[in-house]
């Protein structure tokens, strides 16, 4: 059984926002567009602002971003997250390395709508409109030099914004030395699984692959070419900690934990004996969409029940 | 290059040099302030970048199969996790991970079941098998990986007979420690396939 190592990212680290470094990429510009801010140089104070319900999150950080890695600093402790690798460099660093052998998902979900050229911060940019049918999923201002996201806006389908992430004290091609070596960082390496215990597509989102993850679960990646999630299916015995402040989420198929940070949402639900969590930057309604298209949050059987009575 | 000015043909060297991560202080805000004001380092910038990018993926010289034991990496997984590889070895085994499932099953089952033996509550051993243990330390390789192999066939047995769901020993995660999961795989945005061998 896999045993959870928590390596507690700091939370801000979590703030992949609006998946510009998704796994999946749509076909031509919308790409090429988040291909550019992945591979950005810059460093910058990071604000994201993200509204769930009403209930409003905010994260501020330092961020160093540089060739698909990126460095974020609270304090003392420093995460880094990229090419398939997230660790925490503290007092005793550690990490998990995915080796993935998926090809990117070739969808066109998403296309470029307008672009106009502005000056933002004096620098040369691009407004980026990121439209998803006929709506406009986000907005995206980039720095023309360098390629790195300024100001990110994503939307809801009735166009409110519902995450904006913003850089300030923005450098460009500025990094400065990292925290330490990675060398002697404790990895756990995480290897794809085999199984067909997970959909293959949700709502729009195609699963690109399934791996181990704690506690004897599963985890699925998916992508729609420009948010992403992971599917946790645990044993409904398992106990996931970290939902309890959790808001309720209801929905036409149910009810559900509701824990919202302000790059990620996580969501909590039970299914008989299989207890799912969603991990993601998916906006609110795609959301509605996936837990609509998954197990809907059932009690247990009578005989499940009696099973972990007598049996734990 | 043809028809650079010294200082110019200083700026490219030291592009070179940022991007292997060599700069002092005064070199960095040196090529900082070049690639703020000279569109033309940008675009030798990413012209470097790219280059070294598509150096990185060409393909590589792989070991004969015959000189792999069994066709397969054997206990080259357990160095692998370990990151005991010599740097010539690690093109040759991410390689041949890409295109053997077989291989892949193996270290996975391998990591699962350090990962479990690590989770194992730790026993103090008598005092006098000390020298003993000192000595067995250092004595890494096939008896690690026969040690390993063994564990990971008990871990796959108990996983082939336990179905996902009905765990014997309810266990507990964190939210945090999915959520890290979720960011590392996220982050391979892009990353070609063959690029995209992530071990340490």
């Amino acid at each position: 059984m896999i045993v959870a190592r928590s390596i507690g990212i700091v939370g801000g680290t979590a703030l992949l926002t609006i998946g510009l470094f998704a796994t999946t990429a749509t076909a031509g510009e919308v790409t090429e567009l988040l291909d550019r801010a992945q591979q950005s140089t810059y460093t910058a104070n990071r604000l994201v602002v993200s509204m769930w319900d009403g209930d409003t999150k905010v994260s501020s950080e330092f961020v160093e971003h540089s060739s698909g890695m990126e460095m974020v600093r609270v304090d003392s402790t420093w995460s880094i997250v990229g090419n398939g690798r997230a660790v925490v460099v503290s007092d005793e660093p550690q990490g998990v390395a995915f080796m993935t052998h998926s090809a990117p998902i070739e969808t066109d979900r998403y296309t470029v709508g307008s672009v106009t050229d502005v000056t933002h911060m004096r620098r040369d940019c691009e407004a980026v409109e990121v439209m998803e049918g006929d709506i406009v999923r986000a907005n995206i201002l980039v720095d023309k030099r360098s390629g790195a996201p300024l100001i990110t806006e994503t939307m809801t389908d009735t166009g409110k914004v519902f995450r904006r992430s913003s850089l300030q004290n923005f450098k460009a091609y500025r990094t400065y030395a990292g925290p330490m070596s990675q060398d002697g960082i404790e990895y756990e390496v995480v290897m794809p699984l085999e199984s067909d215990l997970l959909p293959t597509s949700v709502a729009g989102y195609q699963l690109v692959d399934i791996f181990p993850a704690p506690g004897g679960a599963e985890q699925g990646f998916y992508g729609d070419g420009l948010f992403t999630f992971s599917l946790f299916a645990l044993s409904r015995a398992t106990d996931v900690s970290g939902f309890e402040d959790a808001t309720t989420l209801v929905t036409n198929t149910g009810t559900y934990e509701l824990a919202s940070t302000p790059s990620d949402v996580r969501i909590h639900w039970t299914a008989g004996g299989t207890s799912y969590v969603i991990v993601g930057d998916l906006p609110p309604d795609h959301a509605t969409d996936v837990l609509a298209e998954l197990p809907a949050p059932s009690a247990p059987s009578v005989f499940t029940r009696l099973w972990e009575k007598l049996f734990g | 290059m043809a028809g650079m000015t010294p200082d110019r043909e200083r700026i490219s060297m030291l592009l070179s040099c940022y991007l292997d991560g060599e700069l002092t202080p005064d070199e960095l805000s040196e090529v900082v302030v070049a690639l703020e004001s000279d569109l033309d380092v940008i675009a030798e910038f990413r012209s470097l970048k790219e280059t070294r990018s598509t150096l990185r993926m060409l393909p590589v010289l792989n070991m004969p199969l015959e000189l792999i034991p069994g066709g397969h990496l054997g206990e080259q997984l357990s160095a692998y996790l370990d990151g005991e590889l010599i740097t010539a070895e690690m093109p040759v085994v991410s390689t041949h991970l890409d295109s053997c499932p077989e291989c892949r099953r193996e270290l996975a089952d391998l990591d699962r079941s350090r990962t479990a033996v690590r989770a194992l509550p730790g026993v103090e051993p008598p005092i006098f098998l000390a020298p003993k243990i000192e000595e067995k330390k250092t004595r890494r390789g096939l008896r690690t990986a026969v040690a390993l192999a063994a564990g990971a066939a008990a871990v796959t047995l108990a996983f082939a007979v336990t179905p996902l769901g009905d765990s014997d020993h309810p266990s507990a995660v964190s939210i945090t420690d999915l959520e890290s999961r979720h960011i590392a795989r996220a982050s391979t945005a892009f990353v070609p396939t063959a690029l995209s061998v992530n071990a340490p």
